[in-house]
């Protein structure tokens, strides 16, 4: 009962909370938000693929890449173009990508899944840098015009240049695309994935079919990928191939899920808060990323193996059976 | 022999010395997979270290041959080192931990290497003996790749001999094909995996010291060979050395020829190879169905 009535509370106050934060904190912890929120939704569409699928893959920046060049190339190129569909373009080429690879990518699982990522990752990335004339090689694609927001007739909201502006557009994008791969994952085939991470056999056994069933998730964790790749690169007026293709945006998010717990929905992105703020610390003090990301991830494995929800949860249990032994105590007594 | 030909001969060469590197790694790796479920993603920074350690022992006794000997050693301790500390606590945490406890270890590793030698690429002298160019027939070769070649090949004849000959190597290729069955025998498996995963190191320590003189040193080696090493495990098969061997030498030919020929895109090559082999046979062209 009271849970029914606390949990829209909360949510509102979020709300209210997002609503007045550029007013609240400032113009850089704004933009420390931003980015936050975008590899929020970069971990959670990885986490939709390793969480629930049990899918491992080490090159999803590829698809975060190429929702950043697909926008990127056509605000350059195409003049004119409103910025929902210069978004859209993006979200649509990092699933387009995701199409064509998902014949070949779904046939391997476990290891076998993660190599092969690792190998096309790197692919996109050496082409990057070598196809120079379309993607700029080391340089990127930098100082893209950014059209402002408009509904005709409407309103038009300034983007460029506009942190704040920018702020409101990437929670709303960020938000529905949040609540699209939840309302996914409570889905009847959101839940057949589930039964595929932990027994394939038997859901082939079930009649479904497991390569059309991975490939049909693959893309959607590619699109979503590619949205929030599209907003990071309309975030920093700038897509290059070591800030959207390297191999450490790759693993940032799957660091993220396993920080924040694998598996559960809102694991990531608190492990991406958690990462947030290790990486701000440390950027203060030391540029010795790696060195920090390395050390926390083999302390998580070897410590903390379900990250800090499954840790949460140990607690709870822990604090139940703590309190109903003192409660049994007490009664005996 | 006309020019032609000979820059074709020339560019083989190069490949298969840069196949047996590859295959250097990639046995290691892949011998590690196949007996302990492992696969390794700190193998690449391993091989990395390894050419820093060769540097470091040539900078203190100025001599090569120390560090050929010395290096793999202390590479094969320092891999030791990591599966009794960390690989052995996380047994049976699954794929994910373990994939992911080695990419931890790998980041380490780099950002250690970046604190004591810096990024700068370290440049090593071979010997004046292996200095130079040998005449093969009107074609003037390196002998330093020669040399890589025939080492690669001794080291390839001596653990097939091992895998093959004796009792250890009888242990470990029953072990590759059910552990827990050679451990209810009465053999230490525990054992048998350290030296496993410190021979693998040493390996990798060994392709390391032999690229150092052509590649330089420099903290990016790790990405540019190792991501190779691992393609090829992949596409060969895991746990096959067969595999290992004939994707080893697939992927330095394509390498060089696509260096002469497109050296732009060389790399996509073995990308699209890879590609290929997998949409046929997804458990590598060597593989076993599991």
């Amino acid at each position: 009962m009271m849970k029914k009535i606390i949990k829209p509370i909360l949510w509102l106050a979020l709300l209210v909370i997002l609503i007045f934060f550029p007013k609240l904190f400032g113009i850089y912890y704004t933009n420390v938000f931003v980015t936050f929120a975008i590899f929020a939704t970069y971990a959670v569409a990885v986490n939709v693929l390793l969480g629930y699928t049990g899918l491992l893959s080490f090159g999803h920046a590829m698809f975060f890449g190429f929702g950043g060049y697909g926008t990127a190339l056509a605000l350059k190129h195409i003049d004119g173009i409103a910025l929902m569909p210069a978004i859209g373009i993006g979200f649509l080429a990092a699933m387009l990508l995701a199409l064509v690879l998902a014949p070949v990518v779904t046939r391997v699982s476990g290891t076998a899944f993660a190599m092969v990522h690792l190998a096309f990752g790197q692919l996109f990335y050496i082409l990057a840098l070598k196809l120079r004339n379309i993607t700029g090689g080391e340089d990127g694609i930098g100082n893209f015009p950014i059209p402002a927001f408009t509904i005709p007739g409407l309103i038009s909201f300034p983007m460029k240049g506009d942190p704040v502006n920018f702020f409101y557009l990437a929670m709303v994008l960020l938000g529905i695309s949040l609540w699209l791969m939840w309302f996914f994952t409570k889905t009847p085939f959101g839940q057949i994935q589930v039964g595929i991470r932990d027994n394939e056999k038997r859901i082939d056994y079930l009649g479904y079919k497991i390569p059309q069933t991975k490939a049909i998730i693959y893309v959607v964790s590619g699109a979503f990928t590619g949205l929030a790749g599209s907003l990071y690169g309309l975030f920093h007026n700038l897509v290059s191939a070591d800030g959207s293709l390297g191999a450490m945006i790759s693993f940032s998010p799957i660091i993220a899920a396993m920080v924040g717990g694998v598996g559960s929905f809102f694991g990531p992105i608190w492990g991406t808060a958690v990462f947030q703020v290790i990486e701000e610390l440390t950027h203060r003090f030391t540029d010795r990323v790696e060195l920090v990301m390395g050390v926390t991830l083999i302390l998580v494995v070897m410590f903390a193996p379900s990250g800090i929800m499954g840790f949460v949860n140990t607690m709870k249990m822990k604090w139940h059976a703590y309190t109903a032994s003192k409660a049994k105590m007490e009664k005996t007594s | 022999m006309d020019p032609t030909t000979s820059m074709y001969v020339a560019q083989g060469i190069h490949g298969i010395a840069y196949g047996m590197v590859l295959f250097l790694i990639a046995s290691g790796l892949t011998i590690i997979f196949g007996m302990m479920g492992i696969l390794n993603l700190a193998h690449a920074a391993i091989f990395m270290l390894s050419g820093y350690f060769c540097y470091q022992i040539i900078f203190l006794t100025g001599s090569f041959w120390a560090g050929l000997v010395l290096a793999p050693i202390g590479t094969a301790i320092f891999g030791i080192f990591l599966e009794r500390v960390f690989m052995r606590s996380i047994r049976g945490a699954g794929h994910l931990g373990e994939l992911i406890l080695t990419l931890g270890i790998s980041l380490v590793i780099l950002g250690l290497v970046k604190i004591f030698w810096g990024t700068q690429s370290l440049p090593m002298q071979v010997p004046d003996i292996l200095q130079g160019m040998v005449n093969l027939g009107g074609l003037d070769y390196p002998i330093y790749r020669l040399f890589i070649i025939g080492m690669s090949l001794v080291v390839l004849i001596l653990m097939v001999l091992l895998l093959y000959k004796t009792r250890l190597g009888k242990i470990v290729r029953a072990a590759v094909s059910d552990r827990d069955m050679v451990n209810a025998l009465g053999i230490n498996i525990p054992l048998v995996f350290m030296l496993v995963f410190g021979a693998g190191c040493w390996l990798a320590g060994i392709a390391g010291v032999a690229i150092a003189p052509i590649l330089t040193v420099f903290p990016g080696l790790a990405d540019q060979v190792g991501m190779d090493a691992f393609i090829v495990v992949v596409t060969g098969g895991f746990g096959s050395l067969a595999g290992a061997f004939v994707v080893s030498i697939i992927f330095g030919l394509l390498s060089s020829y696509g260096v002469q020929f497109i050296s732009q895109l060389a790399p996509v090559l073995m990308v699209i190879f890879m590609a290929i082999v997998l949409s046929i046979r997804p458990n590598g062209l060597f593989g076993v169905k599991e």
